[in-house]
């Protein structure tokens, strides 16, 4: 049995990195070649006039077109500075991504100070809280959105009474970006929070005993380690933001359409060989801001032994000094705007479902679901099962991602030729156009392969719960890497040269020193798994495997009221979710 | 049949270790082997009426429910695929009632299929020779049928043919020179406004006025069949200036009779004057409802709804631009490779029936296919028609309506 055992062990770490390949390959890769192929064989023929086309057209690339279609750099640089220059559909998609990361790490940081640095009653729970907003589908984003800083919104409302003049943000660029922010704002903070409570207590004090001031510190000691732990939030707001589709028409309008915005029009059109080419150009883009992003990290990877994680400072301050005030003041002001750029909107989703059509408080759209439990037909969605089959696919697809990604975050903490390639291949699920990955599961996996003579297809909850896996790994991966490869290697070396195997070795000396970052994977993934829809539809085949999600969008009416009321069950549902995960996650364990 | 592979594939047989993430690798990976089922497909033409993934059925755990082949004896099974909403919508849908009705007149059993891509789905289906796996598709509209023809080679629906009652389809709603989709219902496409913030223009050039200056929501029509609805109105009414011309060597006309000015510069008038054009129609009238905007493209029925929910009337009043309205038919169509075609006309002749047809308007808030059809005197009073409904053909659509989307979406999101 020991010997067994022994020989499990050592090839564990094998098995699971090829496990994770063939999910890859069966969920993600394959079928998104199916349709990626598509934008250089067309008609049988292979040809690269299709993304000739895209990459010279001033539509799509603006100034930068003109360059590739050859004409004198002087002539487009005069453009260029010009300012009625055209940055083309692609060129504006970055643009607004640039912005929407700057705003979420802007509103993410002061979140994750407070987080990791202060002690207050109910830190943890807010804590688990902060991810709430990353799931939410964008329709009830957009709704709170207007109801908040629309003509008739709070913020206007708020103003009135201050006697200012009303503000109207409703479809501009402002707007979007806000809104993005009100989405990866979390990310960024849970990132940071999880790097922040790893740094080591007495690395900052021996600073500080070899006479460093508290700022010097920080600078030298706590910012290198929260430095890489922000970049990776901005890295994969960028991917977010720049793939970004719904919310940009919803709150901004078609003048602000994003590439997405075409890709999905094509492929609705069927035009899939432009469709594929633009999905290519965005997973181009995005993969290269996620691996030079990888090359910075890989380079500036701090050493920790990640033993005792800096004492929290109380928020009510232990002397009125200016330094104790300053930055609980900061924070203050922070509270007031998170309040209204996440509380306001989520308050309004909430009064939006308790209130009827002429106004008045009701539980009307609360009844609906119960009743549309109790007498909707086999063929209609109902809330409870997609209550519980979102829960069931979360906890599932998590328990898949995490080991997929401790594996890959193995894998890629080690120096050795072409491990670039292995980076990009582990996070291109970030980065290819959510429409391109459903239409291949589709062709992939619902209708199949056919092998001699035999059709081999997989859907329902299964493939749902590997498609799910698939697209939240990656950021187990973002987590748990930094945190693995920074540790010290006599550490593991010492473990191995007293005969624990590598697998062993993993999940009793490395993963325990960067267990918050596990948590936080562990929190990424269920939330991945909880909001996500385009592949759920797609593999959901039958009338059984439908979530949260897809029950709001089911919902959604002339009146928002039902949607809503089913908005509020998944805050509420997830947000217990994500509360229980960190409490099995524990706070620190063993530390 | 399902072949569950897991019992050859286990090879991570469980450690007994309290290693739980290795432990939950290999149980997922097991499980995940279990949701595959392999069938043999006939000569590559599929389609050998067991069933296989693609609708209704449950395959959760690999079992797949017999679709029912019609053999002697037996309940045959029409399984009907449509869009989402014609058979569950928060408020009413006609699909529940269909299924009770037509079970009960015939003997089979209706099974809906809603795949997500709607008509789409079928055409990959058609393209990767998965098989079709559905007998009739209801809610196609002359669009969706431009698109299937360009898109396929084959044929993915077949003739009409014998249907009772086809006759009685009103002659201005037959939208398929191939007589493969027959009409059910119609829908109009205008202007919804609210009446206690502002008044709606009466024409088209009252849209330009400063009165009316970031009044309207409208839909992309790119991803929105409300704001195709609304462009192609446009088109119809101040021509298409030759842009898809390259084509079939046709530029639309105008009914504005200026030859120079088409429906981009009208679009541009109306983007001077601030039009919102935002995603979805969910999107738009959600934004509307908040009171972002007095006016917003919607369909002519808004009344109906809204007199549902006890609403006030004054807030929903609906403007028929030049007393026009975009209309939008809806047929349904067997598919080529049906299992069982004659039931499928049969449930056509059925859809076309005087009392189902009253009941199809009323569920799916809409307007009957046919002359003749039982609905309830007052229904008029809230469901509006336009004195001169406008569409396109067939014939007008093929080869256009992609460049007339793309010059539009080309001078509206320049960046």
């Amino acid at each position: 049995m020991t010997r067994l055992r022994a020989g499990v062990e050592s090839h564990a770490l094998t098995a699971l990195a090829v496990l994770t390949s063939a999910a890859l390959v069966v969920a993600f890769y394959y079928p998104t070649a199916t349709v990626l192929i598509e934008a250089v064989v067309v008609d049988g023929a292979v040809t690269l006039s299709v993304f000739a086309d895209i990459l010279t057209d001033p539509f799509y690339f603006g100034e930068l077109a003109r360059l590739l279609s050859g004409e004198s750099p002087v002539a487009v640089a005069r453009s260029l500075a010009s300012p009625d220059r055209r940055l083309g559909i692609v060129g504006f998609t970055a643009y607004q991504a640039v912005l929407s990361t700057l705003a979420s790490v802007a509103l993410g940081l002061p979140a994750a100070y407070l987080l990791a640095r202060f002690e207050f009653p109910g830190r943890r729970t807010l804590r688990s809280l902060t991810i709430v907003p990353f799931v939410l589908p964008s329709i009830m984003v957009a709704v709170g959105f207007v109801a908040t800083f629309g003509q008739n919104g709070t913020l206007n409302a708020a103003l009135g009474a201050l006697g200012l003049p009303p503000v109207d943000l409703m479809f501009t660029l402002e707007a979007v970006v806000i809104a993005h922010a009100f989405y990866n704002a979390p990310l960024v903070a849970r990132v940071t929070t999880a790097a922040w409570e790893s740094v080591d207590a007495s690395a900052v004090e021996t600073a500080r005993s070899l006479g460093a001031g508290p700022m010097r510190a920080f600078v030298d000691v706590v910012a290198p380690q929260v430095y890489p732990a922000m970049l990776t939030g901005a890295a994969l707001t960028f991917v977010f933001t720049f793939g970004t589709f719904p919310i940009v028409l919803a709150l901004g309008g078609f003048q602000l359409a994003t590439v997405e915005v075409f890709v999905y029009r094509l492929v609705r059109d069927l035009s899939y060989a432009e469709a594929a080419a633009l999905a290519i150009v965005e997973l181009a883009i995005s993969l290269g801001v996620l691996l030079a992003y990888l090359r910075y990290e890989a380079r500036n990877s701090t050493s920790t032994r990640g033993a005792r994680p800096l004492p929290r400072r109380s928020l009510v301050p232990s002397t009125p000094s200016l330094r104790e005030l300053l930055p609980r003041a900061g924070l203050a002001a922070y509270v007031a705007v998170a309040g209204l750029v996440f509380l306001a909107p989520i308050a309004s989703m909430i009064l939006a479902s308790v209130t009827g059509g002429d106004g008045a408080l009701t539980l009307d759209h609360y009844r609906f679901l119960v009743e549309r439990q109790q007498t909707g037909a086999a063929f209609q969605v109902r809330p409870w099962p997609a209550i519980r089959n979102s829960l069931a696919f979360a906890t599932a697809a998590t328990l898949l991602a995490l080991p997929m990604g401790v594996v890959v975050a193995v894998l890629t903490t080690r120096r050795y030729r072409g491990r670039t390639l292995v980076d990009a291949a582990a996070m291109a699920p970030l980065a290819v156009s959510g429409i391109i990955v459903g239409l291949g599961l589709l062709r992939g996996l619902v209708f199949g392969v056919e092998v001699a003579g035999w059709r081999i297809a997989a859907s329902g909850a299964v493939a749902i719960v590997v498609a799910h896996a698939v697209s939240g790994y990656p950021f187990v991966v973002r987590t748990v890497s930094p945190g693995l490869s920074g540790l010290d290697r006599s550490l593991v070396e010492s473990a191995r040269a007293l005969g624990a195997s590598r697998a062993r070795v993993i999940r009793d000396v490395e993963l325990p020193l960067v267990w918050p970052a596990v948590v936080a994977g562990a929190a990424f993934a269920f939330a991945i798994s909880i909001g996500e829809f385009t592949s759920t539809v797609v593999l959901a085949t039958g009338a059984d495997a439908y979530t949260m999600p897809v029950a709001i969008e089911r919902f959604i009416g002339r009146r928002l009221g039902p949607a809503t009321a089913m908005g509020v069950v998944l805050l509420v549902v997830t947000g217990l979710s994500f509360v229980v995960i960190e409490r099995l996650g524990g706070e620190h364990r063993g530390l | 049949m399902t072949t569950d592979e897991s019992e050859t594939r286990r090879r991570s047989a469980r450690p007994r270790t309290r290693r739980r993430f290795l432990t939950a690798a290999g149980t997922a990976g097991a499980v995940a082997l279990a949701g595959c089922s392999a069938e043999r497909t006939d000569g590559g033409d599929g389609g050998d009426g067991s069933g296989s993934d693609g609708d209704g059925n449950d395959t959760s755990d690999g079992n797949d429910t017999d679709d029912g082949d019609g053999g002697d004896g037996e309940t045959p099974t029409l399984t009907v695929a449509t869009y989402t909403n014609f058979i569950d919508a928060p408020s009413v849908s006609p699909g529940e009632w269909l299924k009770g009705e037509f079970e009960s007149r015939y003997d089979a059993e209706l099974e809906w299929a809603t795949p997500d891509n709607e008509v789409n789905y079928y055409v990959e289906r058609a393209a990767s020779g998965a098989g079709i796996d559905a007998d009739l598709y209801v809610g196609l509209t002359t669009e969706d049928l431009v698109r299937v023809d360009e898109r396929l080679d084959g044929d993915l629906f077949t003739e009409a043919g014998d249907v009772d009652g086809r006759d009685a389809v009103k002659e201005g709603l037959r939208f398929d020179p191939f007589d493969r989709a027959v009409p059910f219902d119609t829908g109009y496409i205008s202007l919804v406004y609210d009446s206690t913030t502002a008044e709606a223009p009466e024409t088209f050039d009252g849209l330009l006025d400063d009165e009316h200056a970031g009044a309207l929501i409208t839909q992309n029509p790119g991803g929105s069949s409300t704001g195709r609805a609304f462009l192609l109105h446009t088109v119809s009414r101040f021509g298409d200036g030759g842009v898809a011309s390259d084509g079939d060597g046709e530029a639309v006309e105008g009914e504005d009779g200026d030859p120079d000015y088409d429906y981009l510069d009208y679009w541009a008038d109306l983007e001077e004057n601030d039009v919102r054009v935002l995603g979805t129609w969910d999107d738009a009238y959600a934004a509307w409802s908040e009171g972002e905007a007095p006016m917003v493209v919607s369909y002519s029925t808004d009344q109906v709804f809204a007199d549902m929910e006890d609403q006030d009337l004054e807030k929903h009043q609906i403007r028929f631009l030049n007393d026009q309205a975009y209309a939008n038919p809806e047929g349904m169509a067997v598919f080529a490779e049906a299992d069982e075609p004659d039931l499928a006309r049969q449930f056509m002749s059925f859809m076309l029936e005087p009392d189902v047809q009253g009941e199809i308007a009323q569920r799916n808030v809409a307007f009957p296919a046919t002359d003749g059809a039982e609905l309830p005197s007052d229904y008029a009073e809230l469901a509006q028609e336009p004195t001169d409904p406008v569409t396109f053909t067939y014939d007008q659509l093929q080869g256009s309506v992609d460049a007339w989307v793309e010059a539009w979406e080309r001078q509206f999101a320049g960046n």
